[in-house]
C-alpha cells in the first residue's frame, strides 16, 4: 500500500536540516529535505527510509504504517564521515578518493605556534615543513618532493580566500582553526593553475545553528624560550693558542698585536691598543680602555642570545539561534626571540557569522583583521658572533659598547651592539581578509553560492643604522630606511551546485567561475645625518642629508577561470570524481595564456563487498587511485614574458662632464615569450585499512609526480658574459618525483580506562631530473668558491658537487680524489659529493589519557639527507684570520696528529680548502621530539564550582632534544632557491628555540 | 608599471638612456653583481696589488682573497674574478644599443653607435688583457640571447674593428667632454697594437695623436690626480666620477677601500699600500736619471718597523720628485692632510705584510670638496676621474713603439718631454714650507745609447709616471718579463719586509692572464675552458 509520508529532519541540536536525503530502502525513489528540513515521500507501508546528510550517521527507519516520521540525526563521531572541505565543495572523509591529509588541528595546536602553517609540520604524510626561526618569519612547506624550482608554497584556501603567501598564516590564530587539509595529488586539480605545490585548506571555526547558550573559551599560555644547540667556539686562550700555532706553521715570526710574541700567547688584561672614535667630520679616535674578561673572553653566541617570555592569550565566543550564528575571537601573542632584542607581537581577531534570510538564502562572512610588530634583528649578528674574537669585551670601561677598534682584532661588528641599536626597528603589517558570501537554494539539491574575498595588507618597515664609534671601519655617518608596501587581492567565484541521490547513484557536482587579482605597490626611502639617534628623531624629514628612493615597484597579475567537478558513488562501495578547470592568466602570452587541467580519481570500498569476510580482522578496505594535471604559475615576475629596461640611478647613470648626473636606463629584465606553464601530472595509488576493531588504522599511498615545463630564472642562458640583467624565467625540464606516504595508528582503550595511541607516519620520495634544457644547470654562484649543487638529467635536483677530500699529504693539508685521472688536481676533478634528499621524513605521535590526566609526545625526524655546512667556511678556516673558530680546530692535523678533522692550521686558506669539497657536506640526519605536554583536566564539577564547564592545566615543551650528527646550529636547513638545497649559508641559520610553557584551557 | 618596454625605447630618447647606461658600467659596477665593488672596479686598482707596485694594504686577513692573489695563489674560485662579469656587463651595456640603433628604421645615430662601438672596444680591450683567452659576444649573439660563446683564442680584431669604426665616426671634440673623440680611439686603438707587439701600426697613430691631436700634459703632474686634471688636456678618456652630494653613486664606488684607515680624515680601509720595491724606483743617481739597474740593490731609508712615536728620518738621498705624488710617506705631507705620521696611520701591523705606505693618487686632497664624496661608510666615494688614458701614457707608449722600431732620438723625445715636465712641476713641500719635503733631484735623458738601454729606460719611465694607475701589471705581462720582475720583485721586498717574504709564493708563467672563473665555465654549461695551468 502506497502512503505519503511526511516528517521533519533535524540535527543532533533540534535545528531543522535543509537538504537531507530521504530515500526508500532498495528504490530509487528519494527527495530532499526543504529549508525547514520538512521532506514529504510517497512509499510503501512497509517500506524502510533511509535518512542520510553529510556529517550525520546513516540512519534506516522503518514506516511500519506510518504518515508521520521525524528523524534526529546524530552527529557521526567517526572519522570516515567527517565532512572535510577539499574546496569548493565537502566530502565526508571515507567517499574521498584523492590524497586528501588531515591535520589534527586539536593536537596541532598544543603547540606553541607563531605561524599557523606549523602545524603541518611532521603531521600530514609527504609534507615538510621547515621553520626560519626568527619569530614571525614564514616557514618553508613542501608538499612531497621538489617538481618545481621556483615557488614550493603551497596554495592556501582561508575560508574564501586564495593565497600563495605563506606570511598570511602569521595572521590566523591556531586556535581559530576548525580544519586543515591538505590536496596532494589530482584532488588539489579544482585550483588548477596553482594547485601543482598541493593545496592547503583551512576552515575556520563557527557557532552553531540553536545554541542553548553561548560558548566561551579562554585560553591561554606562558613560558620562556631559550636558544638550544649554540656552537662550541674557542676561549680566548685557545684563540691565542689557535693563531700563535697558525703563525708558526707559516714559519711566519709567531707575533701579534693582542697575544704579543713570546713562546706562547699571552692573553693580555686589556685589549692592546684600543681606540674609540671620539669626534665625527672628521672622524678621529682616542684611546680608551677595554678590559678583556678572564679566564676565557668572551661568549658572543652567550650575550646575544636571551632567555626570553612568551604569552598568548586566546578568547573566543559562539553562538547561535534559528537564524544566525557567530563565531567571535581575540588572540594576543607575544613572542620574544631568543636573540636579544628581536620578537613578535600581534593581535588579531575574527568575527564569522552566518544569517538565514527567508527560507532559501543564506549569507555570512568570514572578517580577519590582525596587526603584527617584528622586531627580526639582524643575522649579521650571528655571523659576528661566529666571527668575533673573544678577546674584546660587550662593553668598554666607560660603559660603551667595545668593538675592533683594535689591531689583530679583524673587521668584525660587536653582535650585541647591532642588536641593540635595532631594537627600535620594526616591520609592521596591517592585514584584513576575509570573504562574504551568499547561499541560494534553487530548487532541490540546487543551489548557487557566491563569494567575494579580499585581502588587504600594509607592510611597513622602519630600519634605522646607528653610528658604531667602537668599530674599526666606523661609519661616517647614520641612516633611516622606510619602506611601504602595499598589497591588495580579490578573488570572486560564482558556483552552483547539485546534490542528488537516485537509488543507489548519488551525485554531487558544481561548476564554477572564478576571477582572481593581486596587486602590490610598494616604496622604499633612506636618508642619511641625523643628528639624534632616537626612536622619536627618526621621521625621514630629519635626516640632513640627500633623500634617496632606494625602490619603487607597482604591478600586478590576474586570473579568470572556469572549473567544474562531479563525485559520483554506487552503493556507497565505488566512487569516482572527475574535474575539469581551465585557467587564463595575464603572466603568459598568446596560446600560453590558458589551460586547462583534468583530474580523474575512482575508489571502491571493498570491504562493502558481499564477498569479504564481515568478520575477519579487516573491518574496512579501501583502494583508491588517482590522475590529476595541475599548473603552476606562481612566478617571482609579473611580466615575464617581455624584456624591461629600467632607470637606475644606482647602475644606469653617469656624469658626461664630470660634475652633473645624466639619466641612463639599462635592461634589467630578460624576457621570455614562449614562456608556458608548469604543468605536474600527477597519479596516485592508495590502500586505506581499518583492523583489529577498529583499533588499528593504516594508509598507504604511492605517487609520482611529474613535472613538466618547469619553470626557472635560466643563468645559463643569461650567463657571466651576458647583459647583466635578471635572467629570464624559461620552461627548464622535467622532473619526476615518485614515492609513497604511510601513516599507520593504533588506539586502544584498557579496561581500566587507559586510553592511548600512537600514530607514525613515514614518506619517502625519490627525485629525478628527466630532462633538462642544457647540460646541467648549477645552484647559486654567490658563494666563496662558486656553486656547491649541480642539477643534471638521471640525478636528483640540486646535488652536491665539488671536490672530494680523501685524506691529508705529509705538510697536513687536504688531498683531494683525482677524479679525471690526469695526476693533477683542478676544478675537472668535481664531483657529486652529497644530496640534500633525505631517504625518508617521519613522525610519531604518542598520546595517553587517564582519568583527568593526558600526555603527548610528538617525535619528527629525517633520515638520509647531507646538508652544505658553508659556515664551516668562516668557523674552520682563516678566512677572517683575527676572528673565532670552531672548537673543531683543536683537532687539526700536526706531525703528530695526522688522523685530524682539519688541516693544519695556517693564516690563509691553502690548497683551495674552502672551495666546494666533501669536508662541507655532513649528514643531516634528526630525530627531534618537538613536543611533550601533560594537562589535567579537571572533574567537571571542581571547575563548576569556578563558574566553568571545564578546565585543563598543563605543561609543555618544545624542542626539548634533537639528536643529529650535523654540526650546524639545525640540521633543518631552509632553501630557498630549489636549485641549491640545504645550503646552510651564505646567510647563516637562527639557532633553534626551545619553549617552555605552562598553559591554561577553560570554557563557559 | 614605470618600466620600459622595448618598443618604448626604440628612439633617440631610448638610444640616449641606454648609451648612458652603458658609460655607467665604465666603473664596473653592475646588476646582480657577483663579487663587491671594490672585486670589480673600473680603475683595476686591484691589479696594480699583484705586481711590485703595490700590497694589498690593510691585514693580512682583511679580503683574504686579494691577500691569495697578492701571494700568488690563484685559484678559479677567487671572488675577485668578478672583475671579468664587469666587464661583459658593459660588453653588452654597448651591445644593447647597437641592437636598439639597428632596430630603428629611420634618423642617423651613427655618433651613438660610434659610442656604443668605442666602448665595447673598451670593454673587450679590459678583458682581453685580463683573461687572454675570452669569447666575443658579438651583437647578433646578443639579438638571439646565445651569450656563451667559446673562448678559444685572443678577440684582437674585433677591437680593433671597433676601435676603427670610432676612430671614422666619432667627432674630433665633443660638448660632453665624458665621451671619446676620435682622437680617443686612435690613442686606444695604438694601445691595443702595443699590446699585439705590432709597433709600427701603434708608431703611426700615437704620432698622429701627438702631432695633430688637442692634448698636451698639464704643468703640474699631480694635477693628474686633482680636480684640476678632471677632463684637462692631458686627459684622453677617462671614466668620469663625481660626488653629488648624498651617497655618491656616481664617485669611485670601487676603489672604497684605498684611503688611510686609521688616518688624518677617519676614512677606510687602509687598502692599496705602494711596495717599498715602487719607492726604491723613484730614487735617482746624482745626474737627476733612475737607478735602471741598481735601484733595488739597497732600500730607501723607510719605518717599517717603526712606530710613531719612535723617530723616524726619511730618505736623504736623491728622489724623482714624483715619488711623493705617488706614495705616501711618513714625514711627508699627505696630500694636504698634514704631515704623514707613519704607522699610526698605517692598518696594516708590522705582522702584516703590507709595509708603510699609503697610496696618494687616488685619495682626494684636502679642500677639494668637489672630489670628497659620502659613501655609506665613510668619505671614500672619491670624485678624481680615473684615466683610463692619458697624454703621458701615449707618450710612452709612442716612445716605446719608437724604441722597438729603433727610433731611439723619437723615443728619448718623448721621454724626455715626460721628465721634463715631471722636473718643472712643483715639489712637495716641508712641513714649515720653506722648501721642498726631500732631496729632489730629477733630469732628462742626455741620450739613449742603445736599443737595450732605451727599453730599459722607456719601460722604468712608464713605471714611474703611471704607477698606481691600474697600468703595471699588464705591462708586465704585455712585455713578457711578468715571472722574472716580479719573482726577483718579491725577493727584494722580503727584505724590508721580511714576512712578505715567508708568504709569497712564486709567480708561475701562467699566470700572465688570469683564470676564467668556475662561475663563468659551470654557468656557461663547459663552453668556456679554462686557461692552462689553472
Amino acid at each position: 500500500v502506497q502512503q505519503t509520508i511526511t516528517g521533519t529532519v533535524t540535527d543532533d541540536l533540534g535545528a531543522p536540516l535543509p537538504g537531507a536525503n530521504v530515500l526508500v530502502k532498495g528504490t530509487t525513489n528519494g527527495t530532499q529535505t526543504d529549508f525547514d528540513g520538512n521532506y514529504t515521500i510517497t512509499a510503501d507501508a512497509n517500506a524502510v527510509l533511509v535518512f542520510s546528510y553529510i556529517g550525520f550517521a546513516r540512519q534506516e527507519v522503518p514506516v511500519n504504517g506510518r504518515s508521520r516520521i521525524d528523524v534526529q540525526m546524530a552527529e557521526d563521531a567517526s572519522q570516515l564521515s567527517e565532512v572535510v572541505v577539499t574546496g569548493y565543495a565537502a566530502q565526508t572523509r571515507g567517499d574521498i578518493t584523492g590524497s586528501v591529509a588531515s591535520v589534527d588541528i586539536a593536537e596541532a595546536t598544543k603547540v606553541p605556534l607563531v605561524n599557523a602553517a606549523e602545524a603541518l609540520e611532521g603531521r600530514v604524510t609527504g609534507v615538510t615543513v621547515t621553520n626560519a626561526g626568527t619569530p614571525g618569519a614564514s616557514p618553508k612547506i613542501v608538499i612531497r618532493g621538489f617538481g618545481t624550482s621556483n615557488n614550493t608554497n603551497p596554495l592556501y584556501i582561508i575560508d574564501g580566500v586564495q593565497t600563495d603567501n605563506p606570511n598570511i598564516l602569521n595572521s590566523i590564530n591556531p586556535g581559530d582553526i576548525e580544519q586543515m587539509n591538505v590536496l596532494k595529488d589530482g584532488a588539489a586539480a579544482i585550483y588548477g593553475a596553482r594547485a601543482s605545490n598541493g593545496v592547503v585548506i583551512i576552515t575556520t571555526k563557527s557557532g552553531k545553528y540553536n545554541q542553548a547558550e553561548p560558548t566561551v573559551t579562554f585560553n591561554a599560555y606562558t613560558g620562556v624560550s631559550r636558544a638550544t644547540n649554540l656552537p662550541d667556539l674557542l676561549n680566548v686562550q685557545q684563540h691565542g693558542e689557535m693563531i700563535f700555532q697558525s703563525l708558526s706553521n707559516d714559519g711566519a715570526p709567531v707575533t701579534h698585536p693582542q697575544y704579543g710574541s713570546g713562546a706562547s700567547p699571552v692573553v693580555p688584561s686589556t685589549v692592546q691598543g684600543y681606540t674609540r672614535v671620539d669626534s665625527y667630520d672628521p672622524i678621529t679616535r682616542a684611546p680608551r680602555t677595554a678590559t678583556v674578561n678572564q679566564p676565557n673572553g668572551t661568549d658572543w653566541f652567550n650575550e646575544i642570545t636571551q632567555n626570553a617570555p612568551t604569552q598568548n592569550f586566546d578568547l573566543s565566543i559562539s553562538n547561535g539561534n534559528e537564524t544566525g550564528r557567530y563565531f567571535l575571537s581575540a588572540n594576543y601573542l607575544n613572542r620574544e626571540g631568543i636573540l636579544n632584542d628581536t620578537g613578535f607581537k600581534q593581535g588579531i581577531t575574527r568575527l564569522n557569522s552566518e544569517f538565514k534570510i527567508g527560507e532559501r538564502i543564506t549569507i555570512g562572512e568570514h572578517l580577519n583583521a590582525s596587526f603584527s610588530r617584528q622586531q627580526e634583528g639582524t643575522l649579521e649578528a650571528i655571523n659576528m658572533a661566529y666571527r668575533f674574537t673573544p678577546l674584546v669585551p660587550v662593553f668598554d670601561d666607560e660603559g660603551d659598547f667595545a668593538g675592533s677598534g683594535g689591531p689583530g682584532l679583524s673587521n668584525t661588528r660587536n653582535p650585541v651592539a647591532l642588536l641593540s641599536r635595532g631594537s627600535d626597528n620594526y616591520n609592521k603589517i596591517f592585514r584584513v581578509f576575509g570573504d562574504i558570501y551568499l547561499q541560494a537554494e534553487l530548487y532541490e539539491g540546487l543551489s548557487f553560492k557566491t563569494t567575494l574575498s579580499g585581502n588587504i595588507e600594509n607592510f611597513a618597515q622602519r630600519r634605522f643604522q646607528a653610528l658604531d664609534p667602537e668599530f674599526i671601519e666606523p661609519l661616517s655617518t647614520n641612516t633611516l630606511f622606510e619602506q611601504d608596501i602595499n598589497n591588495y587581492s580579490w578573488t570572486w567565484n560564482n558556483i552552483v551546485s547539485y546534490n542528488g541521490v537516485f537509488g543507489d547513484h548519488s551525485i554531487n557536482a558544481l561548476a564554477g567561475v572564478e576571477a582572481v587579482e593581486e596587486n602590490s605597490k610598494g616604496k622604499g626611502l633612506s636618508r642619511n645625518g641625523y643628528l639624534f639617534e632616537t626612536p622619536d628623531f627618526y621621521l625621514l624629514s630629519n635626516g640632513s642629508g640627500t633623500p634617496n628612493v632606494d625602490f619603487a615597484f607597482d604591478g600586478g597579475n590576474t586570473l579568470f577561470s572556469i572549473f567544474g567537478t562531479a563525485n559520483y558513488s554506487f552503493k556507497g562501495k565505488y566512487f569516482a570524481t572527475v574535474t575539469l578547470r581551465n585557467d587564463k592568466s595575464s603572466r603568459f602570452l598568446g596560446d600560453n595564456q590558458s589551460q586547462t587541467f583534468p583530474s580523474f580519481s575512482a575508489g571502491w570500498l571493498v570491504s562493502d563487498e558481499d564477498f569479504f569476510p564481515q568478520d575477519g580482522f579487516i573491518n574496512r578496505l579501501r583502494v583508491k587511485a588517482s590522475y590529476g594535471e595541475l599548473g603552476n604559475q606562481t612566478l617571482p615576475a609579473s611580466n615575464p614574458t617581455i624584456n624591461i629596461s629600467n632607470l637606475n640611478e644606482t647602475l644606469a647613470n653617469y656624469s658626461f662632464d664630470g660634475s652633473s648626473i645624466s639619466t641612463g636606463a639599462i635592461l634589467s629584465q630578460v624576457g621570455n615569450p614562449n614562456l608556458r606553464w608548469e604543468t605536474s601530472v600527477t597519479t596516485n595509488f592508495g590502500v586505506e585499512m581499518v583492523m583489529w576493531d577498529n583499533a588499528l588504522t593504516f594508509s598507504f599511498e604511492v605517487f609520482d609526480i611529474d613535472t613538466q615545463d618547469l619553470i626557472t630564472r635560466d643563468f645559463s642562458l643569461i650567463s657571466t658574459t651576458a647583459i647583466d640583467a635578471t635572467a629570464p624565467l624559461v620552461n627548464l625540464g622535467d622532473i619526476q618525483n615518485t614515492g609513497f606516504d604511510l601513516s599507520i595508528g593504533y588506539n586502544h582503550e584498557t579496561d581500566y580506562g587507559l586510553n592511548y595511541a600512537i600514530n607514525a607516519n613515514i614518506s619517502h620520495y625519490k627525485n629525478e631530473v628527466k630532462n633538462l634544457i642544457s647540460d646541467f644547470q648549477v645552484g647559486r654562484t654567490d658563494l666563496r668558491g662558486g656553486a656547491v649543487t649541480r642539477t643534471e638529467v638521471g640525478r636528483a635536483i640540486s646535488e652536491y658537487y665539488g671536490r672530494r677530500v680523501t685524506g691529508f699529504d705529509s705538510n697536513g693539508r687536504f688531498t683531494y680524489e683525482d677524479v679525471n685521472g690526469d695526476g693533477t688536481i683542478n676544478d675537472e676533478d668535481r664531483t657529486y659529493i652529497g644530496s640534500p634528499h633525505p631517504d625518508f621524513t617521519y613522525g610519531v605521535n604518542l598520546s595517553m589519557g587517564y582519568k583527568g590526566f593526558d600526555m603527548s609526545a610528538f617525535f619528527s625526524g629525517s633520515k638520509g639527507n647531507d646538508a652544505y655546512n658553508y659556515q664551516k667556511i668562516f668557523t674552520d678556516f682563516p678566512t677572517f684570520f683575527d676572528g673565532n673558530r670552531s672548537t673543531r680546530v683543536l683537532d687539526s692535523w700536526t706531525p703528530s696528529n695526522t688522523n685530524a678533522t682539519l688541516p693544519a692550521l695556517s693564516q690563509t686558506i691553502q690548497n683551495a680548502e674552502t672551495q666546494p669539497n666533501s669536508y662541507f657536506v655532513e649528514d643531516a640526519s634528526f630525530l627531534r621530539l618537538k613536543n611533550l605536554q601533560v594537562g589535567y583536566t579537571f572533574d567537571e564539577n571542581i571547575a563548576g564550582t569556578l563558574g566553568l564547564d571545564m578546565l585543563r592545566l598543563y605543561v609543555q615543551g618544545t624542542n626539548l632534544f634533537t639528536i643529529t650528527d650535523y654540526e650546524g646550529l639545525n640540521p633543518e636547513v631552509i632553501s630557498t632557491d630549489n636549485l641549491s638545497l640545504g645550503v646552510d649559508g651564505p646567510n647563516p641559520v637562527f639557532p633553534l628555540a626551545q619553549i617552555l610553557t605552562i598553559g591554561i584551557n577553560t570554557k563557559f | 608599471i614605470g618600466a620600459l618596454s622595448d618598443q618604448t625605447l626604440q628612439n633617440e630618447q631610448g638610444v640616449n638612456l641606454l648609451l648612458t647606461g652603458a658609460y655607467s658600467v665604465l666603473d664596473g659596477i653592475r646588476n646582480n653583481q657577483p663579487g663587491a665593488d671594490w672585486t670589480v672596479s673600473g680603475d683595476n686598482w686591484w691589479f696594480d696589488v699583484l705586481t711590485d707596485d703595490a700590497h694589498k694594504g690593510s691585514t693580512d686577513g682583511d679580503q683574504a682573497d686579494l691577500y691569495l692573489l697578492e701571494i700568488y695563489d690563484w685559484t678559479s674560485g677567487n671572488p675577485y674574478l668578478a672583475v671579468w662579469d664587469g666587464r661583459f656587463a658593459g660588453v653588452n651595456r654597448s651591445n644593447a644599443v647597437i641592437s636598439l640603433i639597428n632596430k630603428i628604421p629611420e634618423g642617423d645615430f651613427t655618433a651613438q653607435l660610434a659610442e656604443a662601438r668605442f666602448l665595447r672596444a673598451h670593454f673587450n680591450f679590459e678583458l682581453q688583457k685580463m683573461f687572454g683567452n675570452v669569447p666575443f659576444i658579438s651583437v647578433e649573439n646578443y639579438d638571439a640571447t646565445e651569450f656563451n660563446q667559446p673562448n678559444s683564442g685572443p678577440i684582437w680584431d674585433q677591437i680593433e674593428a671597433d676601435f676603427q669604426f670610432a676612430i671614422d665616426n666619432l667627432p674630433t671634440s665633443q660638448a660632453d667632454v665624458g665621451r671619446p673623440t676620435s682622437w680617443a680611439a686612435k690613442a686606444y686603438l695604438g694601445k691595443a697594437h702595443m699590446f699585439q707587439s705590432e709597433y709600427a701600426a701603434a708608431a703611426a697613430l700615437f704620432t698622429d695623436v701627438i702631432n695633430n691631436g688637442p692634448y698636451s700634459l698639464l704643468p703640474e703632474f699631480v694635477d693628474n690626480f686633482r680636480l684640476a686634471g678632471d677632463n684637462s688636456s692631458e686627459s684622453i678618456f677617462a671614466i668620469q666620477f663625481t660626488t653629488d652630494g648624498g651617497q655618491s653613486l656616481n664617485g669611485n664606488r670601487g676603489g672604497t677601500l684605498n684611503f688611510p684607515n686609521p688616518g688624518p680624515f677617519g676614512s677606510c680601509c687602509g687598502f692599496y699600500q705602494p711596495t717599498i720595491d715602487l719607492s726604491n724606483a723613484f730614487k735617482t743617481d746624482g745626474t737627476g736619471l733612475p737607478l735602471l739597474d741598481t735601484f733595488n740593490d739597497s732600500d730607501i731609508a723607510n719605518d717599517y718597523g717603526v712606530e710613531s712615536a719612535d723617530p723616524f728620518v726619511p730618505e736623504a738621498g736623491p728622489l724623482d720628485p714624483r715619488i711623493d705624488y705617488t706614495v705616501g710617506r711618513r714625514g711627508i705631507d699627505y696630500n694636504g692632510y698634514g704631515t704623514h705620521i707613519g704607522k699610526d696611520w698605517i692598518r696594516a701591523s708590522f705582522a702584516d705584510i703590507s709595509g708603510p705606505y699609503l697610496p696618494k693618487k687616488n685619495v682626494y686632497y684636502a679642500g677639494e670638496g668637489a672630489n670628497i664624496g659620502t659613501g655609506g661608510w665613510g668619505q671614500q666615494h672619491s670624485g678624481i676621474n680615473y684615466h683610463i688614458i692619458r697624454y703621458a701614457d701615449v707618450l710612452l707608449m709612442a716612445a716605446e713603439a719608437a724604441v722597438e722600431t729603433n727610433d731611439l732620438a723619437t723615443a728619448l723625445g718623448y721621454v724626455n718631454q715626460v721628465r721634463n715636465r715631471a722636473k718643472n712641476s712643483s715639489y712637495v713641500q716641508n712641513e714649515s714650507g720653506t722648501g721642498d719635503a726631500a732631496n729632489y733631484q730629477i733630469e732628462p735623458y742626455a741620450s739613449f745609447p742603445d736599443q737595450d738601454f732605451a727599453r730599459k729606460a722607456v719601460r722604468f719611465e712608464r713605471r714611474l709616471e703611471l704607477a698606481m694607475e691600474g697600468h703595471r701589471f699588464f705591462d708586465l705581462t704585455r712585455w713578457g718579463v711578468a715571472e722574472s720582475v716580479l719573482n726577483e720583485y718579491t725577493q727584494n721586498e722580503a727584505r724590508a719586509i721580511p714576512n712578505f717574504g715567508t708568504k709569497v709564493g712564486t709567480f708561475m708563467s701562467n699566470m700572465n692572464i688570469l683564470p676564467i672563473p668556475i662561475n663563468a665555465i659551470d654557468l656557461s654549461g663547459g663552453v668556456l675552458t679554462q686557461n692552462p695551468g689553472y
